[in-house]
């Protein structure tokens, strides 16, 4: 059984529409990365899969029904939202006792023993810690809980390099294994693309891609070319056309071009940047609506 | 953060880092290798595309998988993995490195190369 089952969701604030027939499933064992710009409905998404937000379409998480069984649903998945804060004057074994009271799922002796590998203290009080150390105590906490769900808006978003590396170890080495499954949503895509086994790629509210970084791999061919060949593989029409460093050009195709095409260079990874680049429209580039 | 590159997937590039580490004896032949979750942990890179590149190592015959004891250097591992390595690069690399010392106009009494003999 999927995790997540969504079918045709659809949201709209008046007249802006943040999610546009929006379906997809999830499976156990991933680690799924929502990618999109600021504004293209990742916030939105998320919080219809934990029933915050109203949505057309069918939508059934861990089996329930987010609106109907909230209460429920929150039991059983870990979730952090894009403004999550801790209390600033608890400490933080003060945290874990409220945890125990308010998750029956939630384990204490997980909690510290997923706590020493931060350099976070039990005696520190939150507003004593730094950006990235309460980040990665947060998400100590959530991991604590025993379930087959984790959801993340935009975890890492201000933190330091040491401290987004901290936080994805963590959450690959005591999160990932191979039952439990997280979606995280961000935008630093060049980060997440090696943790990542699969992508949903949301943008202006549609479902632009959803595939396993290992498919991406077979159906998006990247070419490396030498510049005076641009034209020429600018006339096979490909989705991207790039200079990568060294000033050589390259271009995605969805699918493989024909031999001709393919013969006018190399064959390289696709990376998940360029393609994002490729398949999402960059906001500042976007004709204005009004 | 781990830097990987264009040239070919990452479960292609880490089996690669891991063959080198093979050639190098690390670990020796008929000893474990680390498992998924810690390589994955090490190298940041999704438990799945660990499994795909260790298969990779196996359709090699570089390692072998011990049931329920993950993944162990095979005999004859780093022979085999020298010989393939020796014959890419005479037959790869060499012929553009040999092209680029004549354009620098180095000769092989240039060169130290007996050194690491």
């Amino acid at each position: 059984m999927n995790l997540i089952e969504a079918n045709e969701l659809t949201l709209r604030y008046g007249k802006k529409t943040a999610l546009e027939r929006v379906s997809f499933s999830i499976p156990k064992g991933r680690v799924y990365g929502l990618l999109g710009h600021n504004g293209a409905g990742k916030t939105s998404l998320m919080k219809a899969l934990v029933g915050l937000l109203p949505t057309d379409g069918q939508l059934s998480v861990l089996g329930l029904d987010p609106r109907r069984q909230r209460t429920e649903l929150l039991s059983q998945l870990c979730y952090i939202p894009d403004v999550a804060v801790l209390p600033r004057w608890a400490r933080v074994h003060e945290l874990i006792t409220l945890m125990s009271g308010l998750q029956p799922r939630f384990s204490a002796d997980r909690a510290r023993q997923l706590l020493k590998r931060t350099s976070v203290g039990l005696d520190d009080k939150v507003k004593s810690l730094s950006k990235g150390m309460v980040v990665q105590a947060h998400l100590a906490l959530i991991a604590a809980i025993d379930a087959k769900l984790m959801i993340l808006d935009e975890p890492t978003l201000g933190l330091d390099v040491m401290s987004r590396k901290g936080f994805y170890e963590l959450l690959i080495d005591e999160w990932c294994d191979g039952e439990r499954t997280v979606l995280i949503s961000t935008h630093q895509v060049e980060e997440v693309e090696t943790l990542l086994s699969d992508v949903l790629m949301l943008d202006e509210g549609r479902l632009v891609l959803n595939i396993s970084l290992q498919d991406m791999d077979q159906r998006f061919v990247a070419l490396s070319h030498d510049p005076a060949q641009a034209d020429a593989v600018a006339a096979a029409h490909p989705l991207l056309r790039y200079r990568q460093t060294g000033g050589r050009g390259a271009a995605i195709f969805d699918g493989t071009p024909p031999e001709h095409v393919m013969g006018l260079g190399e064959r390289i990874r696709p990376n998940l940047v360029d393609l994002f680049m490729a398949l999402t429209r960059k906001p500042a580039l976007a004709p204005s609506q009004s | 953060m781990q830097s990987w590159n264009d040239s070919a997937p990452i479960y292609q590039q880490l089996a690669d880092r891991l063959a080198v580490q093979l050639l190098d004896g690390a670990p020796p032949e008929g000893e474990a290798l680390p498992s998924v979750r810690q390589l994955a942990g090490q190298y940041l890179i999704n438990p799945l595309t660990v499994s795909r590149a260790l298969q990779a190592l196996v359709d090699k015959g570089l390692v072998e998988s011990r049931r329920g004891q993950g993944m162990y250097v095979t005999a004859g591992a780093r022979d085999r993995l020298r010989r393939t390595e020796r014959t890419r690069f005479l037959e790869r690399e060499w012929p553009a490195l040999r092209a680029r010392l004549g354009r620098l106009g180095i000769s092989s009494a240039d060169l130290d190369w007996k050194d690491t003999q």
